[in-house]
C-alpha cells in the first residue's frame, strides 16, 4: 500500500475524534452565529444577514466584558507567573520533606473550581466569614469584600491566583529540574550571585516552560466562568462579568442561542489572537541541553 | 584530630591537602586525605566509581563543604572560602556548557559576571579561542558542536579565568577511545607546565598514566598510594593498587604463610624445565603482542608475549624473583620478599 495512504489511515481515528469533539462544535457555533435563534423564532435557526455580528459591534456590555476579562486575565496570569516562579524556585531547593511540600502546594489546583469558589465566597462573607472574623478580632468593622466592583474584581483575582499558581509552579518546577545542576555549579565557580544565576542562566533556560505556562493560563483565564459565576455571578452590576458568563446568560437566561454563539466565536477569536501574539513573542529556537 | 601547628609564614606554592574528610551522615565519602600538588604539576586521582575522587574535586572547588581538614592554595587556607572567590576552574564531566549561549558568550559570561571591561574581555577570549583553534566555531551553540569541540570549549572556559587551580572531572569519558588518545598530548600541552596545579579525576588507568605527573589511587574514600606512574606500577603499596594498575591485570595466587604472590602478565615466561606447569586455554592475538590464558595448579593465569612467539599446549612457566610482588593475603598490604 502507498505509505502516505497508510499514514492517513493510521491517523484517521484520531482525526475523526478531533473533528467530532473540536471542529464540529466550533463550526456549528460559527454557523449559528449567523442565525437568529431565540424564543422569538421558536428556537429554530433563521438566517439574519449578520445581524448578530452588527449587534455585537454596538453592544456596550460585550465591550465592557471583553475589557474586564482581559484585565482579569492579564493581571491574574502575570501574578501567577511571578508567584509560580518563586514557588518553583523554593520547591526546587533540596531539603527534607520536599515531596510532601510539593504535594501540599499542588492541592489548591487539584480542587474543583466550584468547590473552592464556594469556599472563598464563605471566606469573603460579610459579616460572618473568616476574614471578617479576623478584622473583628482586631477591632475593625466588617468589610463587604464582594460589594463594590473594584474590591470584587480584586478578590476574584486573589482567589484565581490562589488556585492556579500551583499549576504554574509545577510546570516551572519541571523546567527547573530539566536544567543540569553542573550548569549552576559552573556559574557559582565563576563567582556569580544567586541573582546573576537566575538572570543569566535559569530564566533563559526556563523560557520555553514560561511560555508554555503563559499560553495555558492565558487560554484558561480568558474563558473564566465557574469562579466568577459562583463567587459573584458577574456582579455587582455586571462589573466582573466575563465573556463566557455573558455568553452563558444569553443562551441560558435569555434563550438567545444565535447571539450567544456569536459571543462564543468572538471570544474564541480573541483568544486565538492573544495566544498567537504570546507565542510569537516568546517563540525562539528551541534549546537543546548538551550533555 | 590533633595536628601539629601549621607553619604560618611559609607561602608554599601549589596545592596542599591536609587531613581532608567528608562525611554524609554515617557514611564516610573521604577520610583523612593528605596530598600535595606543586605548581604546574598534574595529579591524577584514580579509582573505581564511588572511591571519593569526584568528592575530593568538589571539596577543592568549594561546591561541597569539608567535614574536617584543610585545603591550602599557595599558602592560603581556602577550606571555608566561598566557591566563587577561590579562583578555581573546573571542567565538568558533562562540560556544563551553557546551552543558550554561543561559544563566545559561554566564554564571556564568567568575565562579564566579574565585571571585566569589554576590551580586555574580548582580547582574552580571542587569544584563548586561537590557542584552542576554536575561532571559526565562536558563534555556534554547544548543541552544534561535536564532543571533542565541546571539551575544548570547556577547557577554554577554564583557562580563560586564569585560575589558581584547575580541576578536571573525567574530561575524556564522553569521547570515544580513539579521540581520547589523540587528545591526551594536546590536553597535557594546554594544562600542565603552567603555573597552576592541575587535579585530574579519572577511572581510566592508561589515561592517568599518560596525563599525570603523579597519580593518587583512591578506594572507598581512602588514599591507597600516591606517586609517579612508575612507582605505583613497580612497587604497588597493596593488592588493590597492583590490581587496579596494569592491563591485563596482575596474576595473584596464594603462597605459604598467609602470603599472596603477584606477577604481572608480561613477567611470566615459558622456560624449558623446572617451572610452574601450565596448559594453554585461550589466546588473544592483539597484533603488537598476544595474551595467553593459562590453566595451572595456581588457577587461571595471564601471560603477555610478543606477537610472533608460538607456544606448545603444555609448558613450564618461569619468572625473575625481582618481579615478584608479595602481599599479606588478609590485609592486602605489600610485604617484603620472603
Amino acid at each position: 500500500m502507498n505509505p502516505s495512504l497508510v499514514n492517513v489511515l493510521l491517523m484517521a481515528p484520531a482525526l475523526v475524534l478531533l473533528a467530532i469533539v473540536f471542529a464540529w462544535p466550533l463550526l456549528d457555533s460559527a454557523w449559528l452565529s449567523t442565525q437568529a435563534s431565540s424564543v422569538l423564532t421558536g428556537l429554530a435557526p433563521l438566517a439574519n444577514d449578520g445581524a448578530n455580528w452588527q449587534r455585537l459591534l454596538g453592544d456596550a456590555r460585550f465591550w465592557q466584558d471583553a475589557a474586564s476579562t482581559l484585565r482579569f486575565a492579564g493581571v491574574s496570569v502575570g501574578l501567577e507567573l511571578g508567584l509560580g516562579l518563586a514557588m518553583a524556585l523554593v520547591l526546587h531547593r533540596p531539603g527534607r520533606g520536599r515531596g510532601w511540600l510539593r504535594a501540599l502546594a499542588l492541592l489548591p489546583w487539584a480542587l474543583p473550581t466550584t468547590v473552592l469558589a464556594l469556599g472563598w465566597r464563605w471566606i469573603y462573607n460579610d459579616p460572618y466569614g473568616p476574614l471578617n472574623a479576623i478584622l473583628k478580632a482586631f477591632g475593625m468593622a466588617p468589610y463587604g469584600f464582594l460589594t463594590t466592583p473594584s474590591s470584587t474584581w480584586l478578590f476574584t483575582v486573589i482567589a484565581d491566583v490562589w488556585k492556579t499558581t500551583p499549576f504554574v509552579a509545577l510546570l516551572l518546577l519541571a523546567g527547573l529540574q530539566s536544567i543540569p545542576a553542573e550548569l549552576e555549579e559552573s556559574l557559582v565557580l565563576e563567582g556569580a550571585s544567586p541573582g546573576q544565576i537566575l538572570r543569566r542562566l535559569t530564566l533563559p533556560l526556563l523560557r520555553p516552560w514560561i511560555s508554555l505556562a503563559l499560553l495555558f493560563r492565558l487560554a484558561q483565564a480568558l474563558g473564566v466562568f465557574d469562579l466568577v459565576q459562583v463567587l459573584s455571578r458577574g456582579g455587582p452590576a455586571g462589573s466582573t462579568e466575563s465573556l463566557a458568563l455573558y455568553a452563558y446568560h444569553n443562551a441560558m437566561r435569555f434563550l438567545d442561542f444565535g447571539y450567544s454563539a456569536t459571543l462564543v466565536i468572538a471570544t474564541f477569536l480573541l483568544l486565538v489572537l492573544l495566544t498567537a501574539c504570546g507565542w510569537l513573542l516568546l517563540r525562539r529556537r528551541p534549546l537543546e541541553i548538551s550533555r | 584530630m590533633i595536628r601539629s601547628m601549621p607553619e604560618p609564614f611559609s607561602p608554599i606554592p601549589g596545592l596542599r591537602i591536609e587531613g581532608l574528610s567528608r562525611r554524609l551522615g554515617e557514611r564516610s565519602l573521604l577520610a583523612d586525605l593528605n596530598l600535595e600538588v606543586g605548581p604546574g604539576e598534574c595529579l591524577a586521582l584514580l579509582g573505581p566509581s564511588g572511591c571519593g575522587k569526584t568528592t575530593t574535586l568538589r571539596l577543592l572547588a568549594g561546591l561541597d563543604p569539608a567535614s574536617c581538614g584543610r585545603i591550602l592554595l599557595d599558602g592560603d587556607d581556602i577550606t571555608r572560602q566561598d566557591a566563587g572567590k577561590r579562583r578555581v576552574a573546573m571542567v565538568f564531566q558533562s562540560y556544563a556548557l551553557y546551552p543558550h549561549l554561543s561559544v563566545a558568550d559561554n566564554l564571556a559570561l564568567g568575565l562579564r559576571i566579574r565585571g571585566m571591561a569589554a576590551k580586555e574581555r574580548d582580547s582574552r577570549i580571542a587569544s584563548v579561542l586561537e590557542l584552542l583553534q576554536l575561532g571559526e566555531l565562536s558563534l555556534r551553540r554547544p548543541a552544534q558542536l561535536s564532543g571533542g569541540q565541546r571539551q575544548r570549549v570547556a577547557l577554554a572556559r577554564a583557562l580563560l579565568r586564569q585560575p589558581r587551580l584547575v580541576l578536571l572531572d573525567e574530561p575524556m569519558s564522553n569521547l570515544d577511545a580513539q579521540l581520547r588518545e589523540e587528545l591526551r598530548p594536546e590536553l597535557r600541552r594546554l594544562l600542565c607546565g603552567r603555573e597552576q596545579p592541575v587535579v585530574y579525576v579519572t577511572h581510566d588507568q592508561p589515561e592517568a598514566m599518560g596525563m599525570a605527573d603523579r597519580i593518587a589511587v583512591l578506594r572507598d574514600g581512602q588514599l591507597q598510594q600516591g606517586g609517579s606512574a612508575r612507582e605505583l606500577y613497580e612497587r604497588p603499596a597493596n593488592r588493590f593498587v597492583a590490581a587496579f594498575l596494569g592491563r591485563p591485570a596482575i596474576n595473584l595466587w596464594p603462597a605459604a604463610a598467609g602470603r599472596q604472590l603477584g606477577l604481572r602478565p608480561e613477567h611470566l615466561r615459558p622456560v624449558p624445565a623446572g617451572g610452574l606447569p601450565a596448559r594453554v586455554q585461550r589466546r588473544e592475538w592483539w597484533g603488537n603482542q598476544q595474551l595467553f590464558w593459562l590453566e595451572s595448579a595456581q588457577g587461571e593465569l595471564r601471560m603477555l608475549l610478543p606477537a610472533e612467539q608460538e607456544l606448545p599446549e603444555s609448558l613450564q612457566l618461569g619468572w625473575q624473583s625481582e618481579h615478584e610482588h608479595w602481599f599479606d593475603s588478609h590485609s592486602g598490604d605489600r610485604l617484603p620478599a620472603p
